[in-house]
């Protein structure tokens, strides 16, 4: 079907590529598109290009283009900042603390949308709308009485205050559930009639079926758990125990007292930036194909 | 009712559905409604919690220093979202129409969708730094002084497009994957017709989006009112004289840093109700001039 959506249109763009003399109007357009682009797309990539620079050279100070050429102090730099300013520790307690995240929150969604797609049961519907309404819910209108829960559950500091609370997810499940009302429901019934329990249902038809947009949510959630600002800094207060978006902030805190160059706290921030953008970049393609179901 | 509802066990399903159900109840539910209740109360540490039924809303009704953050967070949330929509929707309208490097494009457009706020405002504060950023120089030779530590409007301009930059990601992947869903046939027919570039992006692929843009002026609002946190606590820390005050922020100090647990309470529930008064105006707004999609 896309096969055959697509011929006619590469067709056509050909044809009018050939047609179009270099110098036509057209022509003079296509190039303007081009222009605009990169001029737009320079624009979005200038500050990270900026950062990127400064984080390989020996002081932070840039105040003119022509200092926009990279420095040697690159390994220098990375290593000052994962060693000496305890970023490697910040970076691993992220990443435990977003694996722990993506883990839960999937095995828990698969669950949460297989009984909204697959069961006749009452009141699913009103579940899943209970679900759907912790959308509304976000960390800022209940963090100080979560805060309170925590520590009295004697969570404060843990992996489990940062890690816990946000299992539950509204976007997952919703996604998981417009992709299984995706699946033809002839193979559900087949499945029925092979006699074939919830539990392989889930394992031998269900999770197969899901390989992409399981990766795709997967992608989401890291990228959610791993941008995490305001939950880690009120209830981790060990340094120990910081994740690398707070790590930077303190990080910035020594720069402004004089003690620090701002080349490492940019050293920082691409250490930050660099796995969920490697991860988005290398899974892109399941990552957009699960962004467009989330949009049905 | 539906082929795909194949088993019927109400424990099989309660057991599917129950760890969602607890999470979402213990650590969300739950203390919301403990905010609700802790707005009623003069809470602090240290001392039993009394209760003075309205007079925290009372008092920030009245409270002008609220107010003000609360006009700000409404102008900061309507230009966060026009900026990276009429951005966004520009960018997404090039890429469709460009007639190679697609991808290459695509890319260096989507990428901030993976970027850190935190990132973001650390990057943004040194390239615009008063003193040391890039941008400083070139601006100020323009003849204009950069001195956003000391200039509110200045500081909440630099936020504004600091969280613009971070949020044009998002915007783009599903911009491109809704205009891409527009049929090549109708692009043809109005090229045979003369109707050139921008005219075809604001006549016929704007109203055939339509329900995704409406979709992403709900995500970004949300963005802009919950997720910008980072910018103002690492940039500008609510100041100057609180021009960069957003209602997040003041939240947050007024729990953390003040420990009025009851007063911050209140401004979470306040946060709650506007939020959702802007999602409630915006499904109507939704119902009303989305149909071109169905």
């Amino acid at each position: 079907m896309a096969g055959i959506l697509q011929y006619p249109k590469r067709w056509i763009r050909t044809t009018r590529r050939r047609t179009d003399a270099f110098f036509s109007t057209a022509g003079i357009e296509r190039i303007g598109v081009h222009v605009q682009l990169v001029v737009l797309v320079s624009l979005v990539l200038f500050p990270i290009v900026v950062a990127a620079v400064v984080s390989t050279k020996g002081v932070g100070i840039v105040t003119s283009v022509s200092d926009l050429l990279p420095g040697s102090y690159a390994a220098e730099n990375y290593r000052e900042a994962l060693v000496d300013y305890n970023f490697g520790r910040f970076m691993l307690n992220s990443l435990v603390m977003s694996v722990v995240i993506v883990v839960g929150k999937l095995a828990v969604s698969v669950l949460a949308a297989m009984a909204i797609v697959y069961y006749r049961v009452p009141y699913k519907d009103l579940v899943f709308l209970f679900i759907l309404f912790t959308l509304m819910l976000p960390v800022p209108v209940r963090f100080v009485p979560l805060f309170q829960l925590i520590n009295d559950l004697g969570w404060g500091n843990t992996l489990l205050a940062i890690t816990v609370p946000y299992i539950a997810s509204a976007t997952t499940v919703f996604i998981l559930r417009q992709h299984f009302l995706s699946i033809p429901s002839s193979i559900v019934e087949n499945a029925k009639i092979d006699g074939i329990g919830p539990v392989k249902f889930m394992l031998y038809v269900l999770i197969p079926m899901s390989k992409g947009v399981l990766v795709g949510v997967s992608i989401i959630m890291f990228v959610f758990a791993w941008n995490q600002y305001l939950w880690p800094l009120i209830i981790i207060d060990s340094q120990a125990n910081q994740v690398a978006q707070v790590g930077l902030a303190l990080l910035e805190g020594d720069v402004q007292s004089g003690e620090l160059a701002w080349a490492l706290v940019m050293a920082g921030s691409m250490l930050t930036l660099l796995p969920p953008l490697l991860l988005m970049i290398v899974f892109r393609k399941p990552l957009l194909n699960t962004f467009s179901i989330q949009q049905k | 009712m539906s082929k795909r509802e194949v088993f019927d066990s109400r424990l099989g399903a309660a057991l599917l559905l129950l760890p969602t159900i607890v999470v979402s109840f213990l650590f969300l539910y739950y203390p919301a409604a403990l905010a609700v209740r802790t707005s009623f109360f003069d809470s602090t540490f240290g001392r039993s919690d009394e209760f003075i039924g309205i007079e925290n809303y009372v008092s920030l009704a009245t409270d002008p220093g609220y107010r003000f953050s609360l006009a700000i967070t409404v102008l900061f949330g309507l230009l966060v979202v026009a900026g990276v929509m009429v951005f966004s929707l520009y960018v997404t309208f090039l890429i469709h129409e460009v007639d190679y490097g697609e991808s290459v494009y695509l890319i260096s457009a989507i990428w901030p969708y993976a970027l850190p706020p935190a990132v973001a405002a650390l990057v943004f504060t040194f390239i615009i730094h008063p003193t040391l950023g890039v941008l400083t120089g070139p601006i100020e030779s323009l003849g204009f002084a950069v001195d956003w530590f000391n200039t509110g409007w200045q500081a909440f301009v630099v936020i504004t497009v600091a969280a613009i930059w971070k949020q044009i990601g998002y915007n783009v992947i599903f911009m491109v994957a809704a205009m891409n869903n527009i049929p090549e046939a109708l692009t043809e027919t109005a090229e045979l017709d003369g109707v050139s570039g921008l005219r075809r992006l604001i006549s016929i692929y704007i109203p055939i989006m339509s329900p995704t843009l409406f979709f992403l002026v709900i995500i970004n609002t949300i963005y802009a009112f919950f997720s910008t946190f980072a910018f103002v606590d690492l940039m500008t820390g609510g100041g100057p004289s609180s021009s960069t005050n957003i209602l997040i922020f003041d939240l947050y100090q007024e729990g953390f840093s003040f420990f009025n647990f009851g007063m911050a309470s209140t401004k979470s529930v306040l946060l709650f109700i506007i939020v959702g008064i802007l999602m409630y105006i915006q499904f109507q707004l939704t119902e009303e001039y989305s149909h071109y999609g169905a």
